[in-house]
């Protein structure tokens, strides 16, 4: 089995401080400071333009940063030539050398280091053999699938046994049911079998929910979060990660929190929203102020008839899935909001619903900054 | 499909037919008349209206030509020259347009302007110069020295640049993170994939060169020293008159290689408009 072997001395730790890198008059990122631990799979999310694939690229070296120090291991690589940061990048395209065989793109960052051929030749065939890509070794890239390529880039990357990997949207290329696969696959690859600190950019969020150790949430060339899927999922820390993460999107409510009788309450301007006890501490030094209430749509249960607590609205769409449907719906004609109903529930357009969320599952936002209360 | 339109179709097609014949007429009809000249007396040739069948049939011209002692050095002196220059630009020119497409150094965008503002300046203005130089360098009268000013050129280094241009930087970016320098890439990645490019840059200096005539006839001096086309013409350039029957029947002659080229690699001068036309 093609196995990483390294000592402690060789930590592969990637830590990224204060780093800036402007394109012009653009800061493409914006003094970001991120460690990516020894071994761990870390995954940059974002939506596209927000700084993550230029953060792989800095810490690749193809961009040097205007600020900021770059670490791997226990080098500062601010200086470092990519040729000697010990890296592999696995790019969106694959970026395979078309007039190499698959034999010769595999082997040609070996030729490179100067491995001698019979070594680089016992190197490309067990890696190739580890990838089930053996009997592809004779064959160009244009005569390969989608999938088939990926596996040649991801064997040219294992073969020189980097200290990091670094891999740009690797998946988007791929049909659903490719990727889907191959998000396992790479996963227990990467991870579970080399276990190789490795660095994951994606727009996916399934992909980064699925893959990761711990997400970094970027936004405008910030990080916006970084911490474990769940705890990017249940504790958001703003707005932004909210409506980011989980799909459909958090519901969002803006409305003035207001107090009458010890109670709580958002003025949503239509209705008025009776917050929980369980908030009470925490939101009551925001009364009279704006802000921004979020329920995911998953927390929204949805019935045919009034229930006590339950607030009347309009379907305006929806989106049958097979296993559920998303509802979208109106409160008193104004913006729209999602739930997410049990497949059989008979519903039409235009049909009033009357929905309630699960009080327990509530978020606050501040309005002026997008910071999470609770 | 309806009759009527069915017709239209046709008389379409019919009328594509028509113009694409008629200026095909216009265009080989130079090299026809050539054609026919070649085989025909001065006298014939020379005729107002133009005869188009030769009466008397004479291979006299061709017999002229063959006759020549020189015919054969002039041949290989002209293969000598658009060898050089073909070598030279696919050296420099590929090297020169993968530096402005794929190195960043300072000026780099300026030195390009500066580099294509030199096509808008003619030919003649530098001659001159170019004469100096070349005379300095004791190099008159050399097929060495004339090659040397064209080892490298603007149009090739412009269709070399827009090819590397076209090449996704993603595969240059890989390159460099499996540890290759500027150099490395260059020739492990960068040469290899132009091939087209550098076929079309290999065709173009080809036909330039083999029909050159300005800078031979400047350049050069002794008769064992000239190319083609100037050897043609001071073979058979009389004190008062010309005899153009056998500079045809040498000009077909010459032009014989050009024609086989452009039959066989006429793809890669196809390639060469379209990257040329392609981003700037």
């Amino acid at each position: 089995m093609f196995k990483q072997v390294k000592g402690d001395e060789n930590m592969a730790r990637v830590f990224l401080k204060n780093v800036v890198k402007k394109f012009g008059k653009v800061v493409a990122v914006n003094n970001v400071t991120l460690e990516v631990k020894d071994k761990e799979f870390m995954v940059l999310l974002g939506p596209s333009g927000c700084g993550k694939s230029t953060t792989l690229r800095l810490i690749a070296g193809l961009e040097t940063p205007d600020e900021g120090e770059i670490w791997i291991g226990n080098r500062l690589v601010n200086e470092i030539d990519p040729t000697k940061r010990n890296v592999a990048m696995v790019f969106q395209s694959y970026a395979l050398y078309p007039h190499m065989t698959v034999y010769r793109n595999i082997e040609f960052p070996l030729k490179m280091a100067r491995v001698p051929k019979e070594e680089r030749r016992r190197k490309v065939i067990e890696v190739a053999r580890f990838l089930g890509i053996e009997d592809l070794l004779n064959r160009y890239p244009k005569q390969l699938s989608g999938g088939q390529q990926q596996r040649v880039a991801l064997a040219r990357a294992i073969v020189r046994e980097p200290e990091v990997f670094l891999l740009d949207e690797p998946l988007s290329n791929l049909d659903a049911k490719l990727r889907v696969k191959m998000r396992f696959e790479l996963r227990r690859l990467l991870h579970d079998e080399l276990q190789t600190t490795t660095i994951y950019v994606t727009h996916d969020q399934v992909e980064a929910m699925t893959m990761a150790d711990r997400i970094a949430v970027m936004n405008a060339g910030k990080i916006m979060q970084v911490g474990s899927p769940i705890d990017v999922f249940e504790k958001p820390a703003n707005i932004f990660v909210a409506g980011f993460i989980g799909v459909p999107p958090m519901n969002f409510f803006e409305g003035t929190l207001i107090e009458k009788q010890n109670n709580l309450l958002l003025d949503l301007g239509s209705i008025l929203f009776r917050i929980p006890k369980t908030y009470y501490s925490t939101l009551h030094p925001h009364v009279g102020s704006e802000i921004v209430m979020g329920i995911r749509p998953q927390d929204i249960k949805v019935a045919l008839e009034p229930q006590e607590g339950s607030y009347e609205g309009k379907i305006v769409g929806y989106e049958p899935l097979g296993t559920e449907t998303y509802i979208h719906f109106t409160i008193n004609g104004i913006k729209e909001y999602v739930a997410v109903i049990p497949r059989g529930m008979r519903i039409s357009l235009k049909q009033k619903v009357y929905w309630k969320p699960n009080l327990q599952k509530l978020y606050f936002f501040r309005k002026s900054t997008g910071e999470a209360i609770y | 499909m309806r009759p009527s339109l069915k017709l239209t179709k046709m008389g379409w097609i019919a009328l594509t037919y028509f113009v694409l014949s008629l200026f095909a007429f216009i265009y080989l009809s130079p090299f026809i008349r050539s054609f026919v000249a070649s085989f025909m007396t001065w006298e014939q040739a020379s005729k107002y209206p133009p005869e188009w069948i030769p009466n008397p049939f004479t291979l006299e011209n061709y017999m002229k030509l063959f006759r020549l002692e020189l015919f054969p050095r002039w041949i290989f002196n002209t293969a000598l020259y658009a060898g050089l220059i073909v070598v030279g630009n696919i050296v420099f020119s590929s090297m020169a347009g993968y530096a402005f497409a794929r190195l960043k150094f300072p000026g780099r965008d300026a030195l390009f302007s500066a580099l294509l503002a030199l096509l808008m300046i003619p030919i003649f203005v530098t001659l001159v110069p170019n004469y100096i130089i070349i005379y300095r360098l004791g190099l008159i009268d050399n097929i060495v020295g004339l090659a040397l000013l064209s080892l490298a050129n603007v149009p090739s280094t412009f269709l070399m640049r827009q090819y590397f241009l076209s090449l996704p930087q993603e595969v240059f970016d890989a390159a460099r993170i499996d540890g290759c320098g500027p150099i490395k890439s260059f020739f492990y990645i960068g040469l290899p994939l132009a091939k087209p490019a550098l076929g079309a840059v290999a065709v173009y200096q080809f036909l330039g060169a083999w029909n050159a005539f300005l800078g031979p006839l400047v350049f050069l001096r002794s008769p064992e020293n000239f190319t083609l086309p100037v050897g043609l013409s001071f073979a058979f350039q009389r004190s008062m008159w010309t005899e153009y029957t056998p500079i045809i029947a040498g000009s077909l002659v010459a032009a014989a290689p050009t024609i086989v080229l452009f039959i066989a690699l006429n793809k890669y001068l196809i390639k060469g408009i379209v990257v040329q036309a392609g981003k700037g």
